[in-house]
């Protein structure tokens, strides 16, 4: 065992793949940022009286829901260049990062729209009636009222997603991306496959502490944004 | 591929990548069945508070959670020859690690990262159960086991299932990562074919259709069950 | 000041308001009684437009809507005039007691936040909690919560205040407190339109009571014609049914 398993392998390997971290969190949030513009627009059509777009946003997350995201990305990697040259576009020399965007962008916002429904789902009815009593315009009456206290709800589900998210983008690798896991891959490759296993350890304590870190935010924002919910939390 | 798609390519390789269901079911339902009881006993653990397994099986669920299962199966698939190698040559077993069949190792893989979800699953499932349940099997003169048995499982698992179905959903979505094992399941046989002609396109929307009709019905069989479930509880109350 | 004419709401193929009409003076305190079904809470609903009538007119002041088809503007100009007290008190989860209150005025009508507060300050002490400023609503009684509810409205002093069942959802010894607080602003002469089950409050303080019953108004006078002399053969019932055997009314 000695032989071929070197602890230190593992410590030499975490400062080269770190920067590459830079990647993995340009792709994490920018699909975080579009997936939720996106997600909150299925939301509204599931939450809407029109039937169709209700079957339409409930099916498009039934299919992100049974679609693998490895399945998804190589869908877009090869079918949204082929799409785009029926149309005369040529998206063959784009950069690799685009499709990885996009394709959790498309999976992020079905989750997310799940994430909205539910937390607004879990706000009494009566707190937008009481809003809108008092003189509040709909639009305030989400802003100041339905909002904050959904997003309280929402808070643990979100933490949980990003983290899914972050998970899921290990996979970019496989078509081409110079990620923490595509670097990694590349070391072990330059290495004729000699201590791979370090290598792969380090990238699992990356991702491990990344993951207690977001866990660790999130809770502290819940605490932050629990107003009104004191007396709940302590019984 | 300005041309279209290659419909006839499309509609063979459909029937190349369903021949991989079998694969995935067959990795899907051991691991389950193999994490099923083991996680619902560690589930147990962290309920009452055993002291020391408690904390590591906090940690297995914490490490799980954490790590892409991709990162899960370089880990697994690069350490067991390993251990293997070493644990043959001291008992002097004559085979040879690199023959092992990939399967083998998928079931590890998938049994490893499903039964710390379930963990979670049984753990917040279980604690919706009131402790008031078990008091009351044993006021009637039920055993421990019996109680659980008997009231507190049915009732957990009424409010387990969606999660349950999560989980076996994820887990064979999961399955198609079996091609970092060379695992013959149902994306690498497509994509072996693909190689081929550089049909990719056709090959993934295959994969795809695949996925989605394997999923939907998973995800139906579980709504049946579900309302079967509610249903006897109805009948029983 | 409120004149509504020709009320009518179903719900799928269950009609709950057939036509009603109604009117309120300034001043008035006008309970509204009958039983559970027969829509006294879904016309005060449609007043306030929470729920939205299949037909109907209302004058209000200057304002006339059509009921049915109102502009989004109407509807926000009557709500700015019309304050609602719910059954289950709705009070903002995320809001402290002062917040609840000072919301509509700050965030409705623009009121600079100062003299807010001083308004709101004024509310809670008229309903008795101005210890509780701070407090959210998770960490007040039901009653206590009704009794912010109740402020939330008076601090916008509207030209009327919708109650909806106020004391349904509370415990029984949480009630008297409740009514205690409506009497208070009622006797300072302000404009009050009540749905409720509690006799006592319709007998002592009402200077009208309806009574309504399948989505019609069937009677209408002072608490002692509809209490003491009722007309119609189904106010008798309902009375008859609500009130204790030896109960009689002195007026």
């Amino acid at each position: 065992m000695e032989k071929y398993f070197d602890v230190s392998y593992i410590w030499q390997t975490l400062p080269i793949l770190l920067p590459f971290l830079k990647v993995t969190f340009m792709i994490a949030g920018l699909s975080i940022l579009l997936g939720s513009f996106f997600g909150l627009f299925l939301a509204i059509a599931k939450l809407s009286n029109s039937k169709i777009a209700r079957t339409l946003a409930n099916g498009y997350t039934t299919i992100m829901r049974c679609t693998p995201s490895i399945v998804l990305l190589f869908l877009v990697y090869y079918g949204v260049p082929a799409v785009a040259e029926n149309f005369g576009i040529n998206l063959h020399d784009i950069d690799t990062a685009i499709f990885v965007v996009v394709t959790f962008t498309l999976q992020f916002a079905a989750i997310m729209s799940e994430v909205i429904r539910s937390s607004y789902g879990a706000i009494d009815k009566g707190q937008y009636e009481a809003a809108v009593s008092i003189g509040l315009t709909p639009f305030q009456a989400y802003r100041r009222i339905i909002f904050p206290q959904a997003l309280v709800v929402a808070l643990p589900n979100l933490g949980n997603s990003m983290i899914a998210l972050l998970q899921e983008g290990a996979l970019a690798y496989t078509i081409g991306l110079i990620d923490v896991v595509g670097k990694a891959n590349l070391i072990i490759a330059s290495n004729i496959n000699a201590h791979a296993l370090e290598i792969f350890i380090a990238l699992a304590i990356i991702y491990w502490i990344l993951s207690l870190i977001i866990e660790k935010v999130f809770s502290i924002l819940e605490k932050f944004f629990s107003k009104g919910k004191k007396t709940l939390e302590s019984t | 591929m300005s041309e279209g798609l290659n419909y006839k390519f499309l509609i063979d390789t459909f029937f190349v990548a369903l021949s991989g269901v079998p694969v995935a079911l067959l990795v899907t339902i051991v691991s389950l069945l193999i994490a099923i009881p083991l996680a619902f006993s560690l589930a147990l653990t962290r309920i009452y508070r055993v002291p020391f397994i408690q904390r590591l099986t906090q940690l297995y669920v914490s490490f799980v959670r954490g790590t892409p299962i991709i990162i899960q199966i370089f880990i697994v698939y690069s350490s067991v020859p390993l251990l293997l190698t070493a644990l043959f040559k001291k008992y002097h077993i004559n085979v040879d690690v690199y023959n092992i069949h990939p399967i083998w190792y998928a079931f590890i893989v998938f049994s490893f990262s499903t039964t710390a979800v379930l963990i979670e699953v049984f753990r917040s499932a279980l604690s919706t159960v009131s402790k008031g349940q078990l008091e009351a099997a044993h006021s009637v003169g039920l055993t421990t086991f019996q109680a659980y048995r008997r009231i507190i499982i049915p009732q957990a698992l009424v409010v387990a299932l969606p999660n349950i179905c999560t989980a076996t959903i994820n887990l064979i979505k999961a399955t198609s990562l079996g091609y970092a094992m060379s695992l013959q399941e149902i994306t690498l046989k497509a994509k072996v074919a693909a190689n081929v002609g550089y049909n990719y396109v056709e090959a993934y929307l295959d994969i795809f259709i695949v996925y989605l009709i394997l999923c939907s019905v998973v995800e139906y069989g579980f709504k049946l069950y579900e309302k079967h479930l509610r249903k006897y509880k109805l009948a029983n109350a | 000041m409120l004149n509504i004419k020709n009320v009518h709401k179903s719900f799928g193929n269950n009609e709950i308001l057939k036509g009603v009409d109604l009117s309120i003076d300034k001043g008035d305190v006008v309970v509204i009684l009958g039983p559970s079904g027969s829509g006294k809470t879904t016309l005060l609903r449609c007043l306030n437009f929470l729920e939205k009538a299949d037909q109907g007119h209302a004058t209000f002041g200057e304002i006339d809507v059509d009921l049915h088809d109102a502009k989004k503007k109407d509807i926000h100009a009557i709500r700015q005039k019309i304050a609602f007290v719910f059954q289950n008190y709705n009070l903002f989860n995320n809001k402290t007691v002062l917040e609840n209150v000072i919301e509509g005025l700050v965030i409705g009508r623009k009121v600079p936040k100062k003299e807010a507060i001083e308004i709101g300050k004024k509310a809670l002490s008229k309903v008795g909690l101005s210890e509780k400023y701070n407090a959210y609503p998770s960490e007040l009684s039901g009653g206590q919560q009704q009794r912010v509810g109740i402020a939330r409205a008076v601090a916008l002093n509207p030209n009327i205040i919708l109650f909806d069942e106020p004391t349904s959802a509370l415990d029984p010894e949480l009630v008297g407190e409740v009514l205690t607080v409506m009497k208070n602003i009622a006797n300072e002469g302000t404009t009050m339109l009540v749905v409720t089950h509690e006799m006592s409050f319709a007998k002592d303080v009402a200077n009208r009571v309806i009574f309504m019953d399948g989505g019609v108004v069937i009677e209408e006078g002072s608490p002692h014609e509809i209490f003491v002399k009722p007309k119609e053969e189904r106010t008798k019932k309902f009375l008859k049914r609500v009130l204790p055997e030896d109960y009689t009314f002195y007026i």
